[in-house]
């Protein structure tokens, strides 16, 4: 009967309740739409992990258990996988309408799902793209966003750049579309913070000789004086072989060297070893290495749960049915992000906001915000856009 | 020793002084008003001090010491050893390790009940607080909590025990003779540390920027403390470790983060002084004529002690590698 492939796992959490509200936990996905060669570069190396979302939501669903008792809700787990050779409407309508839905979705899928679930009024979340169009045009009321927007990574690495006295900036770029937009958006975040772009430079793939000046690191970063070098290399084809091939001496951040994420497995404090520890071996079926820790996506993820779990002291909880939409309006709603400073909802655009770690494969080497950036309302608002900034005013 | 005086005033400097009189002048007549013993996690050691900051002794304990208490006889502190599992025995007057319970699983936080001899453990890994009897080091009873638990505390008629849940946000009450859960109170983000006041209960929320105050009988909260000092925002206040002054209608809250420690007036609950300190200040200790307060900064490896007359910081000297916990002796 069922189009598409459903699973339903249930988090049983009753101590003193008799009759516990249910906390609706959707995952979407679209597997057959995925590209085949996730965090993959030419030839199948492996430059960074991209994994299904669904594991740091059974972490966070994992680790609420003893919250979950405490205030009489039970969670239930769904896993929607799109499938393509359907009506994506009629699949999309069996979901709870209280549910919590987590976009696990490549961008192409992520429009149509998104305006669908909106006009059926479900809450959703963008764990996958920090693309600013998602929330500077789409702006949709029932969509948050919990994985940062490029502009607060980028803001980040700012900030940074700054506060290390590294003015003079030389930018490398990659030919693609998205190089081209993520370039625009690090040059805004630059010259919020007052550095200085030396020049610009597209990087070729090609080994044509004739090419040379564009494919070689050398010739790339010659001929021009900067602090530091920012590679902006969004399929990590040619970024990691930037790094001691310039020309001058220099440090390269961006994506690659010293970059922004959302967190990391080195983080030593805040409690961030608990939680990359528990991620590792929770699931005791499925323990991963201690080298692995939640990607981007997947720290979002559970981010997205934990707003829950840490703000149910305001849920206003009707029968047997927790509602999230009524959480996340609320002005108090708050998360424990293990990164020193609790996170809160962007009235404005729906946008989590957090820290951002600046760090290498090896290291954290700073939290952002960096000190001295601040801001007047909320610390963390330096990152990202502000309230009188932001094209979308969704409150 | 001189120097030393000079740092005092009013009742501490005359009898100070009485005492110099009485037993004259001699040299090697140890009249240090008290002496502290700080647990330091990354270099693995304790070190003693004294009231004039000076480093009299480093000894070398175990693996990431963390939590302390002071243990039934007067020389002795209880030392939470988290990374070799352990709860270690150390005689601070002969500077030698006297016993040791092991297989403490994360050994976190601790407390000890006088009366009936007990030791109480957070286990931060197994979500769970351990209860021993400390002479025999037997294991009498595991409750279970939520996740990261820290902060554990026992009423001082032995009947209610309180274990604060990092991660759950919860304080799990359980009965301090039949070991049942009795209760859970919900408290803001965050629980870290626990402290007992009479009837009150506060805890520290370390992301929720507030200590809460709640009734230990009835479980209802009666109070709450919002950290906001000028300047700052609310959510860079992380408080960690409450203490008491048992002279006064004060209590101290170290800010973490914030690099400063909150003095708070207990009867009306206003903040009276934010006094900046060191890096992530989150261990608190009392001299033990309470006009001393020393804040341990763990991110920059130092304590600040702080005159509680003038509400002054005095000095600020080296401990050893992330101070973690601090017990102050006569």
């Amino acid at each position: 009967m069922s189009v598409f492939r459903f699973l339903t796992i249930l988090f049983f959490s009753f101590i003193g309740h008799a009759s516990a509200a249910t906390f609706h936990v959707v995952i979407v996905t679209a597997s057959g739409a995925e590209s085949g060669t996730r965090g993959q570069s030419f030839a199948g190396i492996q430059t960074r992990v991209e994994r299904p979302v669904r594991r740091g939501v059974e972490l966070a669903l994992f680790e609420s258990t003893t919250s979950f008792a405490a205030y009489g809700v039970a969670a239930e787990l769904k896993i929607i996988d799109l499938n393509g050779q359907q009506p994506i409407e009629a699949q999309l309508a069996q979901i709870p309408t209280d549910a919590l839905v987590i976009l696990d979705l490549p961008k192409s899928e992520f429009y149509q799902v998104a305006r669908t679930l909106d006009a059926l009024e479900r809450i959703t979340i963008n764990v996958r793209h920090p693309d600013t169009d998602l929330r500077d045009q789409m702006c949709l009321p029932s969509l948050y966003h919990t994985i940062p927007s490029e502009r607060m990574y980028f803001d980040a690495l700012g900030q940074f750049l700054i506060y290390r006295g590294w003015r003079k900036v030389l930018v490398v770029h990659g030919p693609s579309t998205r190089d081209k937009e993520r370039t625009e958006i690090l040059k805004t975040s630059l010259k919020k913070f007052g550095a200085e772009i030396s020049d610009i430079r597209q990087y070729t793939l090609s080994h044509h000789p004739d090419d040379r000046d564009k494919n070689k690191p050398e010739f790339l970063t010659g001929g021009a004086s900067y602090d530091v070098v920012a590679v902006i290399d969004s399929d990590k084809d040619f970024g990691r072989y930037i790094q001691y091939s310039t020309r001058r001496a220099r440090p390269v951040v961006g994506d690659v060297g010293l970059t922004p994420v959302g967190w990391h497995r080195t983080l030593e404090r805040y409690g961030a070893p608990q939680l990359n520890e528990r991620y590792q071996k929770f699931d005791r079926g499925n323990p991963l290495t201690s080298y692995e820790a939640m990607s981007d996506a997947e720290f979002a993820a559970w981010s997205a749960i934990k707003l829950i779990t840490n703000s149910l002291s305001v849920a206003e909880m009707e029968g047997a049915v927790l509602r999230p939409r009524q959480i996340l309006k609320h002005p108090d709603t708050q998360v424990d992000l293990y990164k020193g400073t609790r996170g809160s909802i962007r009235e404005w655009n729906h946008q989590l906001r957090q820290p951002i770690l600046l760090a290498t494969g090896e290291a954290v080497i700073a939290v952002a915000p960096m000190p001295k950036f601040l801001h007047p309302k909320h610390y963390v608002d330096t990152l990202g856009l502000d309230k009188p900034e932001s094209p979308c005013q969704l409150n | 020793m001189i120097q030393r005086q000079n740092e005092k005033i009013g009742i501490t400097q005359t009898l100070a002084c009485a005492v110099v009189t009485l037993l004259g002048l001699g040299a090697s007549i140890d009249i240090a008003a008290f002496e502290a013993i700080i647990t330091n996690e990354r270099s693995g050691n304790a070190i003693h001090i004294s009231d004039d900051g000076s480093t009299n002794h480093i000894a070398k304990l175990c693996n990431r010491p963390r939590g302390m208490t002071k243990g039934i006889d007067n020389s002795q502190v209880l030392i939470a050893c988290s990374d070799d599992d352990k709860v270690i025995t150390y005689n601070w007057k002969t500077k030698a390790i006297e016993a040791e319970i092991n297989n403490v699983t994360g050994a976190m936080n601790l407390t000890v009940h006088k009366p009936t001899g007990r030791l109480l453990v957070t286990n931060e890994g197994s979500a769970r607080a351990s209860v021993y009897d400390l002479e025999s080091g037997r294991l009498i009873a595991e409750l279970p909590t939520g996740l990261e638990p820290d902060g554990v505390a026992i009423t001082g008629d032995g009947k209610l025990i309180f274990v604060a849940s990092e991660n759950a946000g919860l304080i799990h009450v359980f009965d301090g003779a039949t070991y049942r859960p009795l209760d859970v109170i919900r408290t803001n983000l965050r629980p870290r540390r626990i402290a007992l006041s009479n009837d009150e209960l506060w805890v520290s929320s370390e992301m929720g920027s507030r200590v809460e105050i709640f009734d230990t009988r009835t479980r209802v909260k009666t109070g709450e403390v919002i950290f906001a000092p000028k300047g700052f925002r609310s959510e860079q206040m992380t408080p960690v470790d409450i203490l008491f002054n048992p002279n006064s209608n004060e209590s101290y809250v170290a800010l973490g983060s914030a690099n400063h420690v909150a003095i708070i007036d207990t009867k009306t609950l206003e903040i009276t002084k934010y006094i900046l300190v060191g890096r992530r200040a989150w261990g608190l200790g009392l001299s033990p004529d309470a006009q001393t307060l020393i804040v341990l900064n763990g991110l920059s490896d130092d304590f600040t002690m702080i005159d509680l007359n003038t509400k002054r910081p005095i000095l600020t000297k080296r401990a050893g590698l992330i101070p973690h916990s601090i017990e102050v002796f006569k």
